[in-house]
Parts: structure tokens; sequence; C-alpha cells
């Protein structure tokens, strides 16, 4: 089957080669057809996806119409969705019917793009294998053994597949970035309040945000420009512009200056990562770009202070989890406190006991100077190492993960070791930095990604840069062997 | 440093959860190594650094303090699995 780009399905749409209804059968045939396999779909919209295609097209054959109007996309489990359950991959959730559209959501459907339906992740976007999820892993579509990586594994299998042309992720440490690396597509974290957060449900607040996951920077510049802008609804969002993204895609990057921080390329690497990611800078030499290589010394903190601020910011969200006016909740306890332990107990994976353990334990009384002060205080050193950076250079660039996609169950009994899979993806999460990651090349039939780094609100520019890489090289187009049939 | 089993007790009496007996040797382990690879923390030179809150170190923005009338209790009670009379019912608390 054809993997169709965003902007080739608006072609379709806008020269009536195909109507809203056709397209939104054609990706439900395929999610039926394949999504056994990869599992990345946690609930379906099938019948409302279905009348708003009707609806679409009536307003397209009257000329009435919008960039997006009746094209398919799905969304991460974890934007509120109204009447749709929203289950963020847990059991504390599974019967969760919001009451309310999260604002990327109603921005999108002002937009006129159809909700196809809600992908899975790790469950409240804790993890980077999607093994942490109640309703089973997902499979990644390049190696069905191997994890489409975390924790927006759902949307990244289904784009990468073909079985979606786009999809809403959000990124907390890396959980857009490494699942596009490890599927071989191309996944965006914007600028810590570019998207409002207002619907999706928190895990660190401080750190969260949303994104997308497509096959080309052009398909997220243009799906970008709807869902970005301020947000009265959420207290952290920022008032800035909304450029159009999709105008400065041509722009020339010749002169730019790229930044390779040293601490990026060294051992934690694979020697055949490094080698693809050399031949990608390559090309970014080719295009013009002045390479020089950097330094951001505290950066290798990045990992120890993440899991000391996400963690305490995941105990406080999580708190709210009692059962009793949603969520999970057990007929059988004996008092208040049995009923909290026990709806929690059960509703609740590992993981996430794990995170809200670690997190209660660094904000106790006696621990909160040395672990959240610390923490905090190392963030700012992180954020500066940043400021000093971008003085000297445009974009930075390094590997977004240590090595391609491992297999499932490889690393989910070591939660250290899981955590080091986001050590080059987390510091620009602290930093609130806007970053994405790229395919730059195959090892051993796996994608290997490529991460840019840019400014507070240069979206723009990550994509930019991207969009001439993808004109360059087919990295991006290249499907996994076994979707290929219609 | 380590954590005892005691310690993962009274955190989960913070935060209202409850592991297994038999998960708890698992959960004290990797809460160790958890807490051990946080401690490389120390070595970092914080000395007159300021913590910072918020990625763009922007302050809270508040809203107009302005009364919106919006009652829509019986919609969100919809999620409840035991409400009654616009009430949310939790075992009993006194006696």
């Amino acid at each position: 089957m054809e993997r169709f780009t965003l902007k080739k399905l608006i072609h379709m749409i806008s020269q009536r080669e195909i109507s809203s209804a056709e397209l939104v059968s054609i990706y439900f045939q395929r999610i039926k057809k394949y999504d056994h396999f990869l599992n990345s779909f946690i609930t379906l919209n099938q019948e409302s996806a279905e009348e708003q295609s009707l609806i679409a097209d009536k307003k397209i054959q009257a000329g009435n119409y919008d960039l997006l109007t009746g094209i398919p996309y799905a969304s991460k489990d974890i934007f509120c969705t109204k009447g749709i359950k929203t289950t963020c991959a847990s059991k504390m959730l599974e019967n969760f019917v919001p009451p309310y559209d999260s604002t990327v959501i109603n921005q999108i459907k002002n937009s006129g793009a159809i909700l196809v339906g809600k992908t899975n992740m790790d469950e409240f976007a804790m993890g980077s294998s999607n093994e942490t999820s109640y309703f089973g892993p997902v499979y990644n579509p390049w190696d069905l053994e191997r994890s489409p990586g975390g924790s927006s594994g759902g949307s990244a299998a289904a784009v990468a597949s073909g079985i979606i042309p786009i999809a809403l992720g959000t990124d907390t440490g890396g959980s857009i970035r490494q699942p596009a690396a490890f599927t071989g597509i191309t996944g965006l974290k914007p600028t810590y309040g570019r998207c409002s957060r207002y619907g999706m449900i928190a895990f660190a607040s401080s750190l969260d945000q949303a994104g997308l996951l497509a096959l080309t920077a052009e398909d997220i510049a243009i799906f970008l420009e709807a869902m970005s802008g301020f947000d009265p609804l959420d207290s952290t969002s920022v008032e800035e512009p909304v450029p159009q993204y999709s105008d400065s895609l041509h722009n020339s990057i010749a002169g730019k200056t790229i930044g390779l921080p040293k601490e990026f390329f060294n051992n934690s690497l694979d020697t055949e990562s490094q080698r693809i990611l050399n031949q990608g800078i390559e090309i970014y030499e080719k295009l013009g770009a002045k390479i020089t290589e950097i330094s951001l010394p505290n950066v290798g903190y990045s990992v120890p202070t993440y899991y000391v601020v996400a963690s305490a910011e995941c105990s406080s969200n999580l708190a709210r989890y009692d059962g009793i006016r949603y969520g999970y909740r057990d007929d059988n306890t004996k008092d208040l406190d049995d009923l909290y332990r026990t709806n929690r107990q059960i509703g609740f994976g590992d993981e996430v006991k794990r995170r809200i353990m670690t997190g209660t334990y660094v904000l106790s009384a006696g621990y909160y100077d040395a672990y959240y002060l610390k923490a905090q205080k190392v963030r700012q050193l992180i954020s500066n190492d940043f400021e000093e950076a971008f003085k000297e250079v445009d974009l930075i660039i390094g590997p977004t993960t240590q090595s391609p996609a491992f297999n499932i169950g490889e690393k989910i009994d070591d939660p250290v070791s899981m955590y080091m899979n986001d050590i080059y993806t987390i510091s620009s999460n602290l930093a609130g930095l806007p970053a994405l990651s790229h395919p730059v090349g195959f090892f051993d039939k796996l994608p290997i990604g490529m991460q840019l780094i840019a400014p507070h609100f240069h979206e723009y520019q990550l994509l930019n840069f991207c969009h001439l890489f993808q004109q360059e090289t087919d990295f991006h187009l290249q499907q996994p062997q076994a979707f290929l049939d219609d | 440093m380590t954590v005892k089993k005691s310690d993962i007790n009274h955190i989960c009496d913070l935060s209202k959860l409850r592991i297994d007996e038999n998960e708890i040797s698992t959960f004290t382990k990797q809460i160790s190594d958890i807490l051990n690879m946080i401690n490389e923390l120390e070595e970092a030179d914080t000395n007159e650094i300021k913590p910072m809150a918020h990625p763009m170190n922007m302050s809270q923005r508040l809203r107009k303090d302005e009364v919106i009338s919006n009652n829509d209790r019986d919609l969100f009670q919809e999620n409840a699995i035991d409400s009654e009379d616009g009430f949310y019912k939790v075992p009993k608390v006194i006696d």
C-alpha cells in the first residue's frame, strides 16, 4: 500500500481525485487489515469519522473548505476527546469518557481534519518502549519483535506503516522523537508553551508538550499551523504569534551554523549510528551549512535531573486519581484509605507506581533540598548551556537515540537502563526548546534518527532544515516491507 | 544511598499506594537504583544558581477574577462509579 503524505492527500482532495469519505474508508480498511500486527490503536472512532467525512465532502463540493478539511488523522490517547474514551493506556482510565475536548483536539476539529482513532502509548506517557501500556505493547513495523519506542509508540507505528497519514503525540523527555527515530519517520516536539496543554492528561507539567509524528517536515509544518497558539485555558501557554511554517520550508540554509555538542558524540553512541550520523551531517554541509563543535558541559546531568523533576511532578499530578470522581473503582473496600489504596494499586501499572514513589520520595520531608531544589538548579545550568551555545550557532545536531530499536522485553525489567534511552532527548525538554528527529539512514534494515534542536520558538528553522534534507535524500520515503501490499 | 523496605512502606503511605508483600523487594531495589543514578547530581556545582521553575523563566499568568457560571455537575458525574443526588459516594468516614 502506498503511504500517502498529508501534502499528497490535500492535493488529491483539492483536485477532486478522491473524496473525504473514500479516504476515511481507505484508512479504516488499512487499520483493519494491519493493526492486529501493530496494536497501535486503543479506540477507533469509525462511525463519527464516517459521518464527518460526508459533511466534509459537502463542504468540498460547495468549494467552502479549508486546507485540512476531510483529512484523516490519529491522536495519542492522552488528549481528552469529548464523548470518546481517553484511557492514557491505563486501567485507571479504561472507561473514562471526557466531557470536553482538549484545546489541541478542538483546534484541529475547527481546521476540518477528522479524528480516526486514539493511539496506544506507554501508561500515562511513562516509558520509552510502549511496553507499559495496559493494552499491551505496540510492535515496530520494521521488525515486529522490536519496540517502536515510546511513549508515543502507537502514533509512530501507525504513521510508519501507512495506516494513518499523521498523528498527534506528546513529548516529556523524548516521547515523540525517540519513537520517530525507531520507526523511520519525522517527529517534532515544539517549544514548551507553543501548543496548549489544556485537556492533555498531565504527566510532568513543566516538561509536557504536544507535537506531531508524520512522514515529512512539510506535513508537520502544515498541521502545526492548525494546532499552535495562545490558549487562555493553559496558564503556561505563551503569547507568541504563530508563523506560517510552510512558507519558510524552502529558505536557503547556506551560511547557517550547526553545532555538534561533543558530549553527544561519545562512547554511549554506537559506532554504526555514529557513521550514519556523520553521513547526514555531510548532507547539511552540502546544503551550505557550516559545522562546528560545541560543548554543553552540564548536559550529562540531564537524565538524573529529569528523573527528579518529572517524577516529582508526576507524583503531584497523579494524586488526583482516587477512583471517586472518575477512574478505576474497586467495589470491595472497607474504608476511605483502603478505597484510595486499592484503586491506585489495581489502577496503576508498575512503572507509574515507580515514578510516583520516586517523586514522593524526592519531595518528602528532609529530602526536598537535596533532590528537588538541587535538580531545579542543575536544570538552570543545562538551560544556560544551550543559551550560550545558541549565541554561536543557529542549530544543534546530534543523535536521537544511542542505537536502533531494541527488542521488546530487552529493557523492561531494568528501569535505569530504560531511562538511559532518553539521554539525548531529555535536555531539550528541560530547557523548553523545540527539537525534531528525522530519518538519516538505516542499519541492519532498521531506521536511525538524527536530532535537530533550535532556540525557543524556532520550529520554522527545524522544519526548514529538515525539509531541505528530505529534498536531498529518500530515507523518509522508505517503507517497512511487511506493509507494502494493498 | 539505598532505600530500605521500611522507606518503601513510608512512601506508599504518603502516596496512598499499596505494593504486594512479594513485590516490595523488587521495588526496593529498583527505587534504590533510580536514586543512585539521581545521586550523580551531587557532583554538579550549583553555587549561586537559582532554581529553575519554568522552562522560559516566566511567572504564572493569572486571569481576571471574573465569575463564570458553568454548572456541568451532571455531565461530570457521568464518569463517577458511585454518585447520588449530585454527591459522590465514598465508604463511611464518621461512625
